[in-house]
């Protein structure tokens, strides 16, 4: 517990110390919605069928957070780690796999967190946020779209044979993602074509169903992304915890 | 404290250590040198439960290195070319290494013996090679050890940075320790190993001390001198000597026995003969390897 203890408050510390990462978890999102919440602003339009701009477009950016921290950092610092070796080194003592591993998901999840803690209060102190949905459907929705998301990324990990690819697929997925899924961007905005695209987009899932429960809608609504998401969540994770190298 | 019987390595079709034994002595500092490719990593790694035998049989203090959790009470390791989390203060990484064990040495008094009690607050990767391959001794001992094994801690060090790094084993060693160690620098191993096991192309060819090594390859002593007076064939009785050659009044004289040079001086005295520049070299590790392999270690790296 020591060891687990200080293997995640180290990782913490030198998430903090990531630049870009803290810059597209912490401070892009704040900085897209005080751009489009300047200017769209956070009156009920008929565009966002009755709601605010702000109101709808606060959880698309929660899911770009998950994003960053599921697609881009923990992938990112796996495979860092078993480059450098560091894992390696970690494994020549008496800690357990779980010791070395389950901080990296805990870490990034506590920053998930901060980052859509921060966006929450930038959104409520600039334009008045509104929250329609009940805070436990909500919860449940975001912890089951973490660990799809995280489940991805712990895939890259797993297949990118070393850092710099880990960060090319990192990217090649993180980006695109972001823009087709509804993140951020609202979908009814595109074209048929993204749309259908988004379909085979999970992110676009997380999308749905963050905003859903966030305007009022029961999670029995979203029984369709519900099943896809876990889905993923549990394949990708079987599959990575089957292929991870350690070195 | 440490034994190992048959063990073998293989990656794919790659035999990487083929059948080995040899067993380690507590309080002894023990030696694999060879070039590279010759198996040492893999052979300490699997001492470490880093790596799977293939085949034969290895305890460390009476542990199957399988078990890693029992095993890594006792042991400590540097790891070839292994580094450290980037961004992470040397504080930090002390502070860490140190909740994973139930009995961890006081980092601060290690730090102050290895000369970087003023680095805590640096960042790992900002010290010099030499400091980092200290960092990470440090990180080994924090386990409070009784084996340290060390895998080429040396490479790419500067001769300044290396001679202190022996002296620190040396201490190391003088408080009881076992120590372990990979080098490819043949002067390193002669200074600072009890024993030392050659390996070459995934055997080993030689083990034993440095000095049983030499003496049984057999391999001659050279005694030089230069001399006015002295003819070859008045030389020849001097015992243990089965080679003379003489260039320009220099005479170089090969021989083998423990009192050869006393002999030659004796012998050269009573019978009158000049000399001056008088030298003795004597065969070591390097010369071992190259009567073993018929080429020189440094000459494969």
């Amino acid at each position: 517990m020591k060891a687990f203890v200080s293997m995640s408050v180290t990782e913490f510390r030198l998430s903090l110390r990531n630049f870009i990462y803290m810059f597209f978890a912490f401070v892009f999102p704040p900085m897209m919605l005080l751009l489009f919440g300047g200017i769209y602003g956070n009156e009920p339009t008929a565009f966002y069928k009755g709601h605010g701009a702000v109101d709808v477009l606060t959880p698309a950016y929660i899911s770009m957070i998950l994003a960053v921290s599921g697609i881009m950092g923990l992938p990112m610092q796996l495979a860092e780690y078993r480059q450098h070796k560091v894992l390696k080194r970690f494994k020549a003592t008496p800690v357990s796999t779980g010791t070395i591993m389950i901080p990296h998901f805990v870490v990034n999840s506590i920053l998930c967190v901060i980052g859509t803690l921060i966006l929450m209060i930038v959104g409520k102190l600039v334009f008045n946020l509104h929250f329609f949905g009940n805070i436990f459907y909500f919860l449940a929705a975001y912890i089951l779209s973490v660990m799809c998301i995280f489940s991805i990324g712990f895939l890259i990990a797993a297949i990118a044979p070393n850092n710099r690819a880990a960060s090319a697929i990192a990217y090649l997925i993180y980006f695109p993602m972001l823009f087709l899924s509804g993140a951020s961007m609202p979908l009814q905005m595109m074209p048929k074509a993204i749309v259908n695209v988004s379909r085979f987009i999970p992110l676009t899932y997380c999308v749905e169903i963050l905003q859903g429960t966030w305007m009022g809608d029961p999670l029995s609504a979203f029984l369709g992304q519900i099943i896809i998401l876990a889905a993923i969540a549990i394949v990708c994770t079987a599959v990575s915890i089957k292929i991870f190298r350690w070195e | 404290m440490i034994e190992v019987t048959n063990l073998t390595v293989t990656y794919k079709d790659l035999v990487a250590v083929d059948s080995i034994s040899f067993d380690v002595k507590k309080g002894e500092i023990f030696g694999i040198i060879g070039p590279n490719g010759a198996g040492k990593t893999s052979t300490i790694e699997c001492l470490e439960g880093l790596r799977k035998i293939s085949g034969g049989e290895v305890t460390v203090m009476g542990i199957n290195p399988v078990n890693r959790t029992a095993l890594y009470e006792h042991i400590g390791v540097q790891l070839q070319e292994a580094s450290f989390p980037d961004n992470i203060k040397v504080k930090e990484l002390c502070r860490l290494f140190s909740s994973f064990y139930k009995n961890p040495a006081d980092y601060n008094t290690l730090l102050t013996r290895f000369d970087l009690a003023d680095k805590k607050n640096a960042y790992v990767k900002k010290l010099s090679g030499g400091q980092r391959q200290k960092i990470s001794v440090v990180v080994a001992l924090i386990a409070n050890p009784e084996i340290i094994f060390l895998d080429e801690l040396t490479t790419g060090l500067d001769p300044q940075a290396r001679i202190d790094m022996w002296e620190l084993i040396k201490s190391l060693r003088d408080e009881g320790k076992t120590v372990l160690m990979t080098t490819h620098f043949m002067e390193e191993a002669e200074y600072l190993c009890d024993r030392v096991c050659l390996m070459v192309k995934s055997r080993i060819a030689a083990i034993g001390t440095v000095k049983e090594l030499v003496e049984q390859a057999q391999l001659s002593q050279k005694i030089t001198f230069i001399s006015k007076n002295a003819k070859r064939e008045s030389l020849e009785g001097i015992p243990g000597i089965t080679k003379i050659t003489e260039n320009n009044g220099v005479f170089d004289l090969y021989g083998n026995g423990r009192n050869l040079l006393r002999d030659t001086v004796v012998y050269i005295t009573e019978k009158n003969i000049e000399f001056e520049d008088l030298s003795c070299s004597k065969p070591g590790l390097e010369d071992v390897f190259l009567k073993l392999t018929g080429y020189k270690l440094e000459a494969a790296i």
